[in-house]
């Protein structure tokens, strides 16, 4: 195998793994109300990058189960979304967390074998 | 800005419509944030490279449009234009065949009788079901390709995409997607009628021995089927090509003015013929056994008839081919989309 087809199947693997996390880690970042565009920079700035076509698309379905609630703006220099955790989407998280955690000492114990 | 306008217009189309306006709005918004974060100019006006860059990053309108949809529809809006052009396809032709069911009904019973009510209340009982029974196909098919087809199916063409086009596709003359719809329908019908159902064009009626039909086109005709086939079917591949490229371009419009001169030689061909419709006597008098006019003096004014409206087809056709000359050869660029500025 050339290094460049591992390099292309682990990034494409990659990709998978970050997409399992996104939505754990956008909920974890929205205890605070944030707009699409702030939300996408805090993320950017701690390391995870999203791409804004997945992002604003993801946050729309987020709210469309009820886990994020959303408002308009008016206040600001243009009109923007905001987005915040429903109570719903709260309990949610907290449940998702533990079970991240489960499968983060899981897969670390698999990988030190 | 000009730019942003055409860039939403462009995802608006593709967008199925709940929702549409909202998810604008954000995508508005999302473009305005991030230009405003790149562009160091606070308070001027955007300038057209960093614009040109975001969008480039934002990718084409049909990429921006699917991710919005995905999943969430029973048919995105990858294939949502397509389903709406073929949808309508298949209305059109099933409520003309029914159209034309009555009419001959009608036509050949020469008014309404007590019977007649019952048959075109069938007929009408009927074109609610063929037209439920289409739409359901059409829509169950388009949900099959929808769910079977990969989502990064036709990826490698939106990575060639550029903001520039946006230009570009403004400076065309978008096509009417409803009337090359209604234009292949019809070319469709018209082949099928001439080359397998001549003989049924013609007069209908009800006689002793049940419904009669006596053709009306004449020998005379019959050498002129395989030239409006031709015209037909170059119509048929013109319509197909134009709703791929979504507007009008040079080609299109040399090949429509090619087409309408073709089209041109074959009706003065038709008009300097003999004439190519005969009124059967026998029918004329079955039909009609009180009536003044013979069948041959009918047959007579039917033709001049026929010929005045070919003549008009002609003008018709004219007229197109020189706007179409105009508008390719001379203005150099066409009609501007109206941009919906909500």
């Amino acid at each position: 195998m050339s290094n460049d087809a591992i390099q292309e199947q682990t990034q494409n693997l990659v990709q998978e793994l970050r997409r399992g996390v996104i939505i754990l880690a956008v909920l974890s970042q929205l205890h605070e109300e944030q707009y699409g565009y702030s939300l996408m920079k805090s993320l950017e700035d701690q390391g995870m990058q999203i791409d804004q076509g997945t992002l604003y698309p993801l946050l729309r379905r987020l709210e469309e189960q009820k886990l994020l609630e959303s408002n308009w703006r008016m206040d600001t220099s243009r009109p923007r979304r905001y987005y915040i955790l429903s109570d719903f989407g709260r309990q949610v998280l907290e449940e998702m967390t533990l079970e991240w955690s489960r499968i983060k000492t899981t897969v670390d114990q698999l990988l030190e074998k | 800005m000009k730019l942003i306008e055409l860039y939403l217009e462009e995802i608006r189309h593709r967008l199925p419509p709940r929702n549409r306006e909202d998810i604008l709005r954000e995508i508005h918004s999302v473009l305005m944030d991030t230009l405003e974060d790149r562009d160091s100019n606070t308070g001027q006006a955007f300038d057209e490279e960093t614009i040109k860059s975001v969008l480039k990053e934002f990718g084409s309108p049909r990429k921006i449009a699917r991710q919005y949809g995905a999943h969430n529809y029973l048919i995105g809006p990858r294939f949502f234009p397509l389903y709406i052009l073929v949808l309508k396809i298949v209305l059109i032709v099933i409520t003309a065949l029914n159209v034309l069911g009555v009419s001959v009904v009608f036509i050949s019973q020469s008014g309404f009788g007590t019977g007649m009510w019952e048959t075109i209340s069938t007929i009408l009982g009927g074109v609610l079901n063929t037209l439920f029974t289409g739409f359901g196909i059409v829509t169950l098919a388009f949900a099959c390709i929808e769910r079977t087809t990969p989502e990064d199916w036709g990826v490698d063409f939106e990575k060639d995409w550029q903001p520039e086009d946006l230009y570009k596709e403004e400076n065309q003359e978008r096509i009417k997607l409803a009337e090359l719809a209604v234009g292949i329908t019809m070319n469709l019908i018209l082949i099928a009628a001439l080359n397998f159902f001549l003989d049924r064009i013609g007069i209908y009626y009800l006689s002793d021995s049940g419904w009669v039909s006596t053709p009306i086109l004449n020998e005379n005709f019959k050498p002129f089927i395989p030239w409006i086939t031709a015209y037909a079917i170059m119509d048929i591949t013109l319509s197909i090509y134009l709703i791929r490229k979504e507007y009008w371009d040079k080609t299109g419009s040399i090949a429509q003015i090619f087409i309408n001169v073709f089209k041109i030689a074959v009706i003065s061909a038709i008009i300097s013929s003999p004439g190519i419709i005969t009124i059967d006597p026998t029918t004329w008098q079955q039909l009609f056994p009180n009536a003044e006019l013979t069948a041959q003096g009918l047959t007579h004014t039917v033709n001049l008839v026929l010929e005045i409206l070919m003549g008009i087809a002609i003008f018709g056709l004219s007229v197109d081919s020189i706007k179409r000359l105009y508008l390719t050869f001379i203005k150099g660029r066409h009609t501007v989309i109206e941009i919906n500025k909500d």
